[in-house]
């Protein structure tokens, strides 16, 4: 890194000896860049989420505009002072980005090890290993939920020929098993993500490191945590990070396999916010426990980017 | 035993049978609903359950291909995912080109707008969006739904390419120019080769999200020969309308774009994702 | 300087959000000065139809009517869009906020008080009155439709009616002598003579996942036959009838039926009863297709839902789906031409034969294959009895849908999973009902 960055520094004084006229250009060239963007995300994703703000202060229900007006502070009052299921939908986001992001890299940093190995049909193994990335929550809702159904699932049926189970369990309603099956499925899907950018980090880690690590002593495992693990640092960093917020958003599971259920065990604050505002109608409440969630986020992002002091070069 | 065997024998337990393990969890699935696909209606719901379809049929793809208009919606989604793919590449490589060659002031305001987009449950955004597209004529229009897959995709691709841009060096550009080409041109030949990884990383990543968003494709679409696959399959799903076989053949279709590629953007893919994030 | 720009940033999208706001609502305005148009009869015209539950069974069966419409009417052309019915209702919702709705559309008339509040709807009074077939529409869901709304005008005419029944396998109670169920004690002796968990059979199986509080109040109210929803604004919901009923009732779970009843859906329910894993169910006869796909003729059969201890059939009212025309439509005479023609005799036998539901024009019911459907004549013996309750659900109220797809739900599946007791689950259903009866009361002043 600092090598590259001196020849950068020689490279930018070699330009500094160009015109300056043209130096000048150069200077708009960035903003020329991203311009196209910022104006395609400001006015198709901000427009809308300042409407999630704005109508966090509203009365605004789309079946009932006859009720709609300013409601100042009031929604979230309720929210902080008589919603019951505010706090636990927000105990089940955190269990469930917890637990997704948590296993989702360890299965995923265990798959990207395996697959860096040398073996026959690699490509092909490693395709197969990907594919369930590419599958809609939807799809991958449907699989599942025929595979768990209590009547002809298919666990059901091998578990019992393999004498694990001696009646058949209804995996997605018992409370006790519903949310760890939920967060199987949602693992089958999330797993392959990590186990990409994992695979490829592995593979840029120059193998002189390791050399360096065998003389001086290092099994198998110290090389891991004080070669591997530095290195992919910043991957880990950056991919947890993202999914923490997709994971965070993310309903499709959750909601075609439990709706939520049984009783709201395992209904997360995104899933509340879309019982309220798509199926109930209420955009003004369920914008307002958006913007709670959107602080949350933004604070987390902001916390967690500093104490892992990503991408500090200075 | 000898060295070798001995070494055989460890591959065993730190290749072998952890492969096994991980291919049976990612392909039990597929190979799941592929059984189901070809089993008959009364086959599926029988017990006890077969491992093997008794009587193949393919008359679940039949169908799922014809009765609900599958083979347009397939077209539909295509089209779109094409579409956003490439409006995604270009702005994508344009803000991850300023992002990793430039110290610009605004860049992490910049980073922070991109971030915070990810903040906000899509369904949220589904009335404005509506209207937006609405006072614009691009209802049922498919220009609506590539602009808003675009948008939604942009931030992350563009984290994505400043990523891959930043792993080329920037001396291979500079050379370029020494040598007589302009910006662009050193873009072109120099650098555009180089990003072919990540282009490919980019391309399947948007194609994925396009292919498989439902609730934007519903609601910004009043037509019925205008939608798209995931909406499609929705209608195998509703009260009155349970054909699991139907249902899983409508899935195996719907897989297969992603399967293929995959296959064929594997190795692309696992370079391309790694520039990406390695920061 | 974050916050300076974030600020800056939150400022400038709140302008533009209101200055498209701005937009939209001019735009609205326009629309409906312009509204009442009287339109050339030859003129060629398009129509937009929307239909809330899409798929393989009933898309067809739009399209064929669609297309004998269109050769009836050659400059007339119809646009059919097909909805999935989970998203049904939110695709509405949005269409209607953004005023982009279709000129004609099948709604539930459960929907009615809500689109008419909001404006919607063109109400049809004057087009119905005009028309030769009036006198053969079921006179009584007309009425309910008109009953229902807050204006009293007609903004639907009922193409279909449904009705809550319970199917149950005959060759199973035969098998074990067991009483086809007339009144409640039946029921629940039925189940528990027809559960054999040895050989995975389930007497029964409840729909505790969604959509089944609203099967879970067609229940309540026939066992008690309460004949009012709210009583001079308090909810009969939480009465000790039904506190009796779900007590008995609830208490059927696990013993008697599968233990995934507690998220089933309608999917999960169905294929319970199709995959010969459970004798009894409680659906409505439009799930008919789906049992004579998966069973034998012999194999499930409909009765009504059982009487009430004074011997009375008790049926929800406004289980019946009907054509809306959209107040937005340039072409309210051809939407007027298409809606009468779906509920022609040769439509409305048409689309309720293919789907096994009730048609509600006076023509059909004398048809063969009316007489000769066991679950339509299993209906009719519901219906057509005069002593029959019919109670009425307050569909007016905004909140209505949303307490019993949350506040119910979830309520039924904390009292199964032994978390909340029935009285307070009822208490707070009544509850949540009284407040959104309250809040309505006040805005409309009653």
């Amino acid at each position: 890194m600092s090598l590259r960055q001196e020849v950068n520094a020689s490279v930018v004084s070699m330009k500094n000896s160009k015109p300056s006229k043209k130096f000048k250009i150069d200077k708009w060239i960035p903003y020329l860049f991203i311009l196209p963007s910022t104006l395609m995300i400001v006015t198709f994703l901000f427009y809308p989420i300042g409407t999630v703000f704005y109508y966090s202060v509203q009365n605004y229900d789309v079946s009932a505009p006859f009720y709609n007006g300013f409601a100042g502070l009031d929604n979230f009052i309720k929210i902080f002072t008589q919603d019951k299921l505010f706090l636990p939908s927000l105990m089940t986001s955190f269990k469930w980005v917890i637990s997704q992001v948590g296993l989702q890299l360890i299965f995923g940093l265990a798959f990207a090890l395996l697959l860096n190995q040398k073996f026959r049909f690699r490509g092909a193994v490693r395709a197969a290993a990907f594919i369930p990335w590419a599958i809609s929550g939807v799809l991958a809702s449907v699989m599942w939920s025929l595979m768990y159904n209590e009547h002809m699932g298919v666990f059901n049926d091998l578990l019992m020929r393999l004498g694990l189970i001696s009646e058949s369990k209804a995996w997605l309603a018992d409370s006790s098993t519903a949310f760890a099956a939920v967060v199987i499925a949602e693992l089958w899907r999330g797993i392959p993500f990590f186990a990409i950018t994992l695979l490829a980090s592995l593979q840029s880690i120059p193998e002189e490191l390791y050399e360096a690590a065998r003389v001086d002593g290092a099994g198998r495992w110290k090389s891991f945590i004080f070669v591997t693990l530095p290195q992919l640092k910043n991957t880990i960093v950056l991919t947890t990070l993202l999914r923490v917020i997709w994971e965070f958003n993310n309903v499709d599971l959750l909601f075609n396999l439990t709706g939520g259920g049984p009783a709201h065990s395992t209904t997360t604050l995104t899933m509340y916010i879309a019982e309220q505002a798509v199926h109930g109608s209420n955009f003004g409440y369920g914008s307002a426990l958006t913007v709670i969630a959107f602080g949350i986020l933004l604070v987390f992002a902001a916390v967690y980017l500093r104490i892992t002091r990503f991408e500090r070069e200075d | 035993m000898n060295r070798k065997s001995q070494q055989k024998f460890d591959r065993l337990f730190t290749l072998n049978i952890p492969i096994l393990a991980m291919l049976i969890f990612t392909l039990f699935p597929l190979y799941w609903t592929i059984n189901t696909a070809f089993k008959q209606e009364g086959e599926i719901v029988q017990r006890p359950l077969s491992y093997l379809p008794v009587s193949p049929t393919i008359d679940n793809f039949v169908t799922a291909w014809t009765n609900v208009g599958f083979s347009t919606y397939f077209k539909n989604s295509l089209l779109v995912g094409v579409c956003t793919v490439l409006i995604v590449l270009v702005l994508s490589t344009l803000s991850g080109y300023a992002l990793s060659r430039y110290k610009f002031k605004g860049k992490r305001p910049f980073l922070l707008m991109l971030l915070c987009t990810q903040f906000i449950p899509r369904s949220m955004l589904i009335i404005p969006l509506f209207i937006i597209f609405k006072n614009m004529g691009l209802i049922s229009n498919p220009l609506s739904l590539i602009i808003t897959y675009a948008a939604v995709e942009i931030p992350f691709t563009t984290v994505l390419m400043n990523g891959f841009i930043s792993n080329v060096p920037r001396e291979l550009e500079e050379a370029a120019m020494i040598d007589g080409c302009n910006r662009l041109q050193a873009i072109r030949h120099v650098i555009f080769p180089l990003l072919i990884p990540g282009i490919v990383a980019t391309s399947v990543f948007t194609f994925i999200y396009t292919w498989n968003e439902f609730l934007l494709a519903l609601m910004l679409t009043n037509q019925q020969g205008r939608f798209t696959l995931p909406v499609g399959l929705s209608y195998m799903m509703g009260e009155f309308n349970i054909n699991y076989g139907a249902l899983a053949a409508g899935s195996v279709i719907a897989l297969i774009p992603a399967i293929i590629l995959f296959a064929y953007a594997q190795k692309h893919l696992v370079n391309g994702m790694g520039g990406a994030v390695k920061g | 300087m974050y916050k300076k720009l974030s600020k800056t940033l939150l400022a400038s999208s709140m302008a533009a959000a209101l200055l498209l706001a701005g937009c939209g609502g001019q735009d609205s305005a326009e629309k409906s000065n312009a509204a009442p148009k009287k339109d050339d009869p030859n003129e060629e015209v398009t129509l937009t139809f929307w239909d809330e539950n899409a798929g393989p069974q009933r898309t067809p069966i739009w399209e064929e009517l669609i297309k004998r419409f269109e050769e009836e009417n050659p400059n007339i052309d119809v646009e059919y869009v097909g909805l999935p019915k989970d998203s049904a209702k939110t695709k509405y919702d949005a269409a209607i906020a953004a005023n982009d709705t279709p000129d004609v559309g099948s709604v539930q008339t459960s929907w009615l008080p809500e689109f008419s509040l909001r404006d919607a709807l063109l109400p049809l009074d004057s087009y119905f009155e005009g028309w030769d077939q009036k006198d053969k529409i079921n006179a009584g869901a007309i009425d309910f439709n008109k009953d229902i709304v807050n204006d009293n005008k007609l903004y639907g005419i009922p193409y279909t009616q449904n009705l809550d029944i319970l199917w149950v396998r005959p060759d199973w109670f035969k098998e074990k002598g067991t009483k086809i169920p007339e009144t409640w004690d039946e029921f629940f002796t039925a189940i528990e003579e027809q559960t054999d968990k040895a050989n995975n059979r389930y007497g029964y199986t409840i729909r505790g996942g969604a959509g089944g509080s609203f099967q879970l109040q067609r229940l309540m109210y026939a066992y008690s036959g309460e004949e009012e929803y709210i009583k001079d604004g308090k909810s009969t919901i939480n009465s000790p009838e039904h506190a009796e009923f779900l007590k008995k009732y609830f208490a059927l779970y696990k013993e008697y039926t599968p233990k995934s009843d507690i998220t089933n859906g309608y999917k999960e329910m169905i294929a319970g009863f199709d995959t010969g894993a459970v004798a009894m169910v409680q659906h409505n006869i439009g799930s008919f297709g789906e049992h004579s796909e998966a069973l034998e003729p012999d194999q499930f059969q409909a009765i009504p839902l059982p009487k009430t201890p004074d011997g009375k059939y008790v049926a929800e009212g406004g289980n019946t789906i009907g054509v809306s025309i959209f107040k937005d439509t340039e072409h309210p005479e051809a939407a007027w031409k298409f809606t009468s023609f779906l509920n022609s005799k040769e439509s409305q036998s048409y689309w309720n034969q293919e789907v096994g539901q009730i048609p509600t024009n006076a023509d059909v019911l004398e048809e063969a294959w009316v007489k000769e459907s066991p679950h339509i004549q299993t209906a009719f013996k519901v219906y057509d009895d005069p002593n029959t309750i019919l109670y009425k659900p307050p569909f007016y109220l905004p909140e209505y849908r949303s307490i019993l797809d949350s506040t119910v739900d979830s309520g039924t599946q904390a009292v199964l999973s032994g978390k909340m007791s029935v009285e307070d689950f009822l208490d707070e259903w009544a509850t949540a009902v009284e407040e959104a009866q309250k809040k309505y009361d006040e805005h409309f002043k009653k």
